[in-house]
């Protein structure tokens, strides 16, 4: 696939939202229907977030983290850019990117780890 | 007859205290329920969500305050918790309130307008503006958990107070809701402890979410910042108690059931530190 032919579409997210607050899981997962689509057509798709004042990591891991449970990474890195966000709020980003990629590459490892803890008292 | 409030002070005895107080309405079956503060000497602001999370078990509409010391009342007018039992609102005329308040499981817009009320233009806080910004995103975080997980049928609870000359302000959100661990027995289908569930919460990447998603970062950012700032994180679920500190970490068992989940943040509000990052990270580099 040659990127430079790939279509490109901007989803400014306050507008799609009409909302300046990105801290719910239902709008997260309008965001990340609307990208998924979008990726489903093979375009490159652009995440804006400007104009957004608040951004939490719950919304994060509806809207980006769950792309890595329907796409490879390399999909992901070829068809996503994100811009308008404040360094802190990329580091953020990018801790709930490697989360996501952690929990679809091996999603029961945390189950195992803790199903032993039993010992009930209460 | 009337059921006795002693000192609750944010800290394990204030919720064992407020536990006890819960676990009483097992055996009490009258409608009206007089709370009686005579042998309460003092009383921390933010105290008052899980109170009112403790007042849920009664039939909270129908609880009076009783015997309240002059200090202590003032506060709980100030804060407007006692306007919750019948009891007029004291103005805050220094304004290091942030007021007592119930919202719905869905109303995370109605919380940020809450905020954005007490949070700027006040006493409230002087305070930079990359800690106000982490101090926001963490109580955005705690409150759409709560929201998420709590199945609380009686709402969010919510109160704080600055303590300027401690350079203190702590903002406690509680809910009546299953707890972290029944939240965790469902997920895993077990018998983990309050304690253990708590714990579990803690670590990145733990989620009881059920629909394949990732999740649980939202605590351990929470932590990340806390030690940053050198405040302090308080999470009480049902038997579980947790303090995390520059001090020290401990888990504590509460001696009574504490029907639901509180978690209070105490920052440093004279951290001058730029948590905003300088160094500039492109999308190429995380995808």
């Amino acid at each position: 696939m040659n990127e430079q032919a790939m279509p490109a579409v901007t989803l400014n997210v306050a507008d799609m939202l009409d909302n300046d607050l990105c801290i719910s899981s239902e709008d997260g997962q309008t965001l990340f229907e609307a990208i998924s689509s979008l990726i489903g057509e093979n375009k490159q798709v652009i995440v804006s977030f400007e104009g957004v004042s608040m951004l939490i990591s719950l919304f994060l891991n509806a809207a980006i983290g769950q792309l890595y449970g329907q796409f490879t990474e390399n999909e992901v890195r070829r068809h996503l850019v994100v811009e308008g966000l404040a360094a802190d709020d990329m580091e953020l980003l990018r801790g709930v990117v490697e989360n996501a990629k952690k929990y679809y590459s091996r999603p029961m490892e945390y189950d195992k780890a803790w199903t032993v803890e039993g010992d009930d008292e209460e | 007859m009337p059921k006795k409030i002693g000192p609750i002070e944010s800290d394990v005895y204030g919720f064992n205290a407020l536990a006890l107080l819960a676990n009483s309405s097992k055996t009490f079956s009258d409608e009206m329920l007089a709370l009686d503060f005579q042998e309460c000497t003092t009383f921390d602001a933010n105290m008052a969500a899980p109170l009112y999370t403790a007042l849920t078990c009664y039939h909270v509409e129908k609880v009076k305050a009783i015997n309240i010391r002059h200090d202590i009342r003032t506060i709980l007018k100030k804060n407007g918790f006692l306007g919750e039992l019948g009891v007029l609102n004291a103005d805050d005329p220094d304004q290091t309130i942030l007021p007592f308040r119930r919202f719905n499981r869905n109303a995370g817009a109605s919380f940020a307008i809450y905020l954005s009320q007490y949070m700027t233009g006040r006493g409230i806080p002087r305070m930079s503006a990359g800690l106000t910004k982490r101090f926001l995103q963490s109580l955005f975080e705690i409150f759409q958990n709560a929201a998420m997980h709590s199945n609380s049928h009686s709402g969010i609870f919510v109160c704080g107070q600055l303590s300027p000359a401690m350079h203190r302000l702590d903002f406690t959100i509680a809910d009546a809701g299953i707890g972290i661990r029944d939240n965790v027995r469902r997920h895993f289908n077990n018998t983990i402890n309050s304690c253990s569930a708590i714990k579990w919460a803690l670590e990145k990447g733990h989620t009881t979410r059920t629909n394949n998603q990732p999740g649980g970062l939202g605590l351990k950012l929470l932590k990340d910042f806390i030690r940053i700032n050198q405040g302090k994180i308080q999470i009480a679920s049902r038997y579980g108690f947790h303090e995390i500190s520059d001090m020290a970490e401990p888990f504590y068992k509460l001696d009574y059931d504490f029907p639901g989940t509180c978690v209070n943040i105490e920052i440093n509000t004279d951290d001058a530190r730029n948590y905003a990052l300088k160094s500039e990270i492109k999308s190429s580099d995380i995808f």
